[in-house]
């Protein structure tokens, strides 16, 4: 299998754990196809949006158990060392929100970056980036310490009377 | 009045009386100063007996003494009569020494007691000269003391207003519109920081994924 892609709908390690832990249930059902009695009904199991997704993305046949299998692997590979970018935001980001900085950060950082959410509602407004060494201060608070200069000359004008 | 001229007047009334005496006496033997010479001194004692029996008989030694007596009154009354006027101006220059004199020590009490008086303002005044330039030393100090403190507090609040100047306008920005901040909204400032730090995010997955 060539290198995974990961739909934009995948954003977290948690979401590619889920999409393994779905997999591991279809490849269950199939063993228990293949073991049940004839004339007993089995209840088919339900894909998700982005199980389907992924394996349009990937094409892989999910009714063919090595295809399952090899998918398994890459998802398994991609959760142990694609790499993390914890985010924290003020409120929860909306799906489009989301998306859109799934798109913008494997398009520019890395194809197979998964993003873990966090909340931090003292930052207001912007975000809080962590990677495994380094922190990014893109918050409000980090904007206007920035800014502080500049600040304090307006009010030292306002002050001042000018 | 000195006391020479107490004792001129006392000196002349001592004199006065001495003449008087000396003069009395004086009358007294002045007809005995003329004897007529004789020869024979029994003789001449017995004539001058006689002579001094016919001339200083009785009634002449009785108009002797009358006449002494009236002149003895005459000058006693003088003399009484200067003494009174003595005196009385003894008297009057005594009342004029001591009313000068009670006058001068009044004056000299008065001086006195208006010098300690002057002193008692002066030393008075020195003191509350000296209690105001206290107070307004004090006053100075205070009022140095409190601008230092207010300029230290207005400086420390000023710092403290500006090293927390972000934290506050976030704190306000948070408080104003909270969660009303949409974060689609943002996602081209997030976008735009994340852009300015690409370069950093990418190499520090490099370096952890190695």
């Amino acid at each position: 299998m060539e290198v995974l892609k990961l739909s934009h709908s995948v954003v977290s390690p948690s979401d590619v754990n889920r999409l393994e832990r779905e997999l591991n249930s279809l490849d269950d059902f199939f063993v228990a196809a293949k073991a049940r009695q004839t004339g007993t009904t089995m209840q088919l199991p339900k894909l998700t949006r982005i199980l389907n997704q992924m394996a349009k993305d990937n094409n892989v046949n999910l009714l063919e158990e090595a295809d399952r299998r090899r998918l398994v692997k890459a998802l398994k590979l991609a959760y142990d060392q694609a790499p993390t970018l914890h985010i924290s935001f003020a409120t929860e980001p909306s799906p489009k929100a989301l998306e859109r900085l799934v798109v913008w950060v494997r398009t520019n950082i890395h194809p197979q970056a998964l993003i873990q959410i966090g909340l931090q509602p003292s930052i207001a407004a912007g975000c809080f980036l962590r990677t495994a060494n380094k922190t990014f201060d893109m918050s409000l608070r980090a904007t206007m310490k920035k800014s502080e200069p500049q600040l304090l000359k307006l009010i030292a004008g306002a002050v001042d009377g000018h | 009045m000195n006391t020479g001229g107490l004792v001129l007047i006392v000196g002349a009334l001592v004199g006065a009386a001495a003449s008087f005496i000396w003069l009395a006496w004086k009358l007294e033997n002045g007809a005995g100063g003329k004897k007529p010479k004789l020869k024979d001194q029994g003789q001449l004692a017995d004539a001058a007996k006689e002579d001094v029996e016919h001339i200083f008989n009785t009634e002449f030694r009785e108009e002797l003494r009358n006449r002494g007596r009236l002149h003895f009154e005459k000058i006693l009354g003088e003399n009484a009569m200067f003494l009174q006027q003595d005196l009385r101006q003894t008297t009057t220059q005594l009342n004029d020494y001591m009313r000068a004199e009670i006058t001068r020590t009044l004056q000299e009490e008065f001086k006195k007691y208006e010098q300690s008086i002057v002193d008692a303002k002066q030393i008075a005044l020195d003191s509350i000269e000296k209690t105001v330039a206290t107070i307004e030393q004090q006053r100075q100090f205070l009022e140095q003391q409190m601008k230092s403190e207010t300029d230290a507090q207005k400086k420390r609040l000023v710092d403290r207003f500006e090293s927390e100047m972000a934290t506050i306008v976030n704190h306000y920005v948070l408080q104003a519109i909270g969660n009303q901040i949409d974060l689609s909204e943002q996602m081209d400032f997030i976008l735009g920081e994340m852009q300015a730090n690409k370069q950093a995010i990418i190499e520090d997955i490099k370096r952890g994924s190695t």
